[in-house]
């Protein structure tokens, strides 16, 4: 079933295409490129910790709206040291997970399974509609510390100056549309 | 002893498995297949499947190799290979060959998959690796306690447990709480093993020397104007080079200055205890209208000079987490301020000698009480071809009380005293945006004074703070004028908006500052 496309999206974090799918009687979105693996998550994955990544998924019936429907995930990634792959499991009964993928077929794993049922979405079913995908990292293994004497530091400006500050229990937003459902 | 242990631990691990085979082969698969004829070796392969385990958790190779077992000759050993590689890579499950034969005269060849044990479902995908060593660093093993070291023991022979390895780094942060500690896992020599290693580092706050504080700023004074201290740090935890501008700066000594200067500081030379610091700087100076007359009627003062370059040395050594001594020396050379009298320029050379203490009560790095102080003396003398004779003696101490997120209270009181003819930037000051808030330093001493106090009392709640300012700057012999000022502000993160007025004047006058201030009170307590 295909559905149309019908805006560019328009992504506050960093350009990128963003389009929505229908799964059986639900609708899921795909990001490539999202990069929900890569710097400091990276590090932390590689260092043989497992991040968890809540999804948070959100039908709006306009840009900056209020959610007219809206689904969560909790996500826990790992990294296979040996195979250098990556590992999904997506937390709640049962937990169901999937291994030996690239960071993008994770990513894609992930969001292939934040969904909201098109029941949800009364009138939107018909109508244009914008989506919301927030992302947390939340990872406890991380030491809270702040190097207090450092003042200004290279590595904070650095951070400071990316587009993607520091990834750990900011949430991180991307907001596109609009789309339309085909009948 | 870890050998014996690793041994024992594997041992136990193959008993498990040789339990958990006889009970899948003899009572799991009964159901299944007991109606089926094994298939002889060198019957063709009609299919090859794996049963108990999702196949996309076999590594694509393997489940290449298992594709391809369909079209050929059945070989007992050569499945017997496949089974022992899937539980390579999946050392929690066991797997078993059975075979069937179809009514063509093929066979049909199942890999029988279960899972060892049915404890929590561990979401670490390398927890399907052995654990060949665990290793702690950042501590000495000897300061670990025999149930910790038993605990870590434990981690390794067998496969990673996520939550076992969890308890130990809460037992690890509940022994040592002045540390941080974070887990990594390394691959081992052996393929499909692991190496665990728990890292213990000192936060800032927890570390035996501290960098020395530097006032990063940028702020605009009402009536002094806009002025910047801007640091760039480079560097990490035991040593960092920080370079900086100044820029019209009068917030803080007598003079307006402007320049730059490099700083590279160690807090571990070979032990935690001993540090060094090592400074240069140029600035050159520009002097206001008042601080210039109040010098002309008090000729006592040393002048004013028109570039000032220095160099400092110093050691330090921490006598506790919480005390510290410093010791070094000042080179300063003061150029004079007209270049064409051709007056030879001034040393302002000092001995140097601190002593700081820190403290904080509850848990770190957000501490409900933080006390800290310092004392500082600075000596001038001919003995070291200085051309200014001097002491100069400054004590300072803040402390903080913090209730939850929303209140804090800041307690803070210094004092300065100078013996002797001390060039003007070692003179003190008050009226800033610091001290005195709400007065103009050039109206209260524009000329600096040998003769200081100052305490304050400031509360926030959230980023909203009032304060209340008091204190007296003089020259020996002359008459001593006690100042108070009060205000608010707004200080979300390194902003902050001020607006003092001062207390006991005829006149109303208000002082606004704003800006943004990174770091913390030069004896460690962070406030701004």
């Amino acid at each position: 079933m295909a559905l149309a496309f019908l805006g560019t999206a328009v992504i506050p974090l960093e350009a990128q295409n963003v389009s929505i799918t229908r799964i059986g009687e639900a609708v899921a979105v795909r990001a490539p490129g999202l990069g929900l693996i890569k710097g400091e998550t990276l590090a932390q994955l590689k260092d043989g910790r497992s991040v968890r990544v809540d999804l948070d998924l959100a039908v709006l019936p306009g840009p900056g709206g209020a959610a007219a429907a809206r689904s969560r995930q909790a996500f826990v990634l790992s990294y296979d040291l040996w195979e250098e792959r990556f590992a999904v499991t997506m937390a709640g009964p049962p937990p169901r997970s999937v291994s030996y993928l690239t960071a993008n077929a994770a990513e894609a794993w992930c969001l292939e399974h934040v969904t909201i049922p098109l029941i949800a979405l009364g009138k939107l079913r018909d109508a244009p509609f914008w989506i919301r995908l927030e992302y947390r990292f939340l990872d406890g293994d991380t030491a809270a510390a702040r190097d207090d004497d450092a003042g200004i530091t290279l590595k904070g400006l650095i951070e400071a100056l990316s587009r993607r500050p520091k990834e750990s229990g900011l949430p991180h937003a991307v907001e596109a549309g609009p789309f339309r459902l085909r009948p | 002893m870890a050998l014996a242990l690793l041994f024992k631990a594997r041992m136990r691990l193959k008993a498990l498995l040789v339990a958990h085979i006889l009970t899948l082969l003899v009572f799991a698969p009964l159901a299944s297949f007991a109606q089926e004829t094994e298939a002889p070796d060198g019957a063709r392969i009609n299919s090859a499947q794996v049963s108990g385990l999702e196949i996309g958790r076999l590594s694509p190779g393997l489940r290449e190799d298992i594709g391809k077992l369909t079209g050929t000759s059945l070989n007992r050993e050569q499945l017997q290979a496949l089974a022992r590689r899937i539980e390579e890579e999946q050392p929690r499950y066991v797997a078993a060959i059975r075979t069937a034969l179809e009514t063509d005269g093929g066979a049909r060849v199942t890999f029988v998959v279960a899972r060892i044990r049915d404890e929590n479902r561990d979401t670490d995908v390398n927890s399907r690796y052995i654990v060949d060593k665990v290793d702690v660093r950042g501590v000495p093993e000897r300061d670990l306690s025999a149930d910790l070291q038993k605990d870590l023991q434990a981690l390794s022979g067998k496969p990673l447990d996520s939550d076992a390895a969890d308890a130990v780094r809460s037992k690890l942060k509940a022994e040592f709480p002045n540390y941080d500690v974070e887990r990594r896992t390394v691959r081992a020599d052996e393929r499909g093993h692991i190496n665990l290693t728990f890292v213990l580092t000192r936060p800032d706050w927890a570390r035996w020397l501290r960098y020395e504080p530097i006032d990063a700023n940028a702020l605009y004074h009402s009536d002094q104007g806009w002025g910047a201290v801007l640091p760039l740090t480079v560097g990490g935890r035991d040593f960092h080079v920080m370079p900086y501008i100044a820029w019209d700066t009068a917030d803080d000594l007598v003079e307006e200055y402007s320049g730059f200067g490099v700083r590279a500081e160690s807090r571990r030379l070979g032990t935690d205890r001993v540090g060094m610091l090592f400074e240069w700087s140029t600035f050159d100076q520009t002097w206001r209208n008042p601080t210039l007359a109040a010098l002309a009627l008090n000729p006592q003062i040393p002048g004013p000079y028109r570039n000032r370059m220095s160099v400092t040395p110093l050691l330090k050594f921490a006598i506790t987490p919480q005390f510290s001594v410093a010791g070094g020396v000042g080179i300063t050379e003061l150029d004079p301020l007209i270049e064409e009298l051709r007056v030879p320029s001034q040393m302002a050379n000092v001995a140097i000698g601190s002593v700081r203490f820190k403290q904080q009560w509850g848990s770190g790095p957000r501490f409900d009480h933080e006390v800290g102080t310092a004392f500082t003396v600075r000596t001038g003398t001919r003995a070291l071809e200085s051309d200014f004779s001097y002491d100069r003696y400054l004590g300072e101490a803040d402390y903080q009380f913090r209730s939850g997120e929303r209140h804090r209270v800041f307690v803070s009181g210094m004092f300065g005293r100078i013996n002797g003819n001390a060039p003007l930037f070692e003179r003190f000051t008050l009226g800033d945006s610091r001290t005195l808030r709400g007065w103009d330093k050039y109206d209260i001493s524009p000329a600096g004074g040998n003769r200081m106090f100052h305490t304050s009392l400031e509360y926030r709640f959230h980023d909203v703070m009032l304060f209340v300012d008091g204190g007296s700057v003089w020259n020996t012999g002359a008459d001593r004028r006690i100042r108070f000022s009060t205000g608010a502000g707004f200080t979300p993160g390194p902003l902050f908006f001020t607006v003092g007025f001062p207390i006991n004047t005829d006149e109303f006058h208000a002082v606004f500052t704003t800006g943004f201030r990174f770091g913390i009170s030069s004896t460690g307590v962070r406030k701004f």
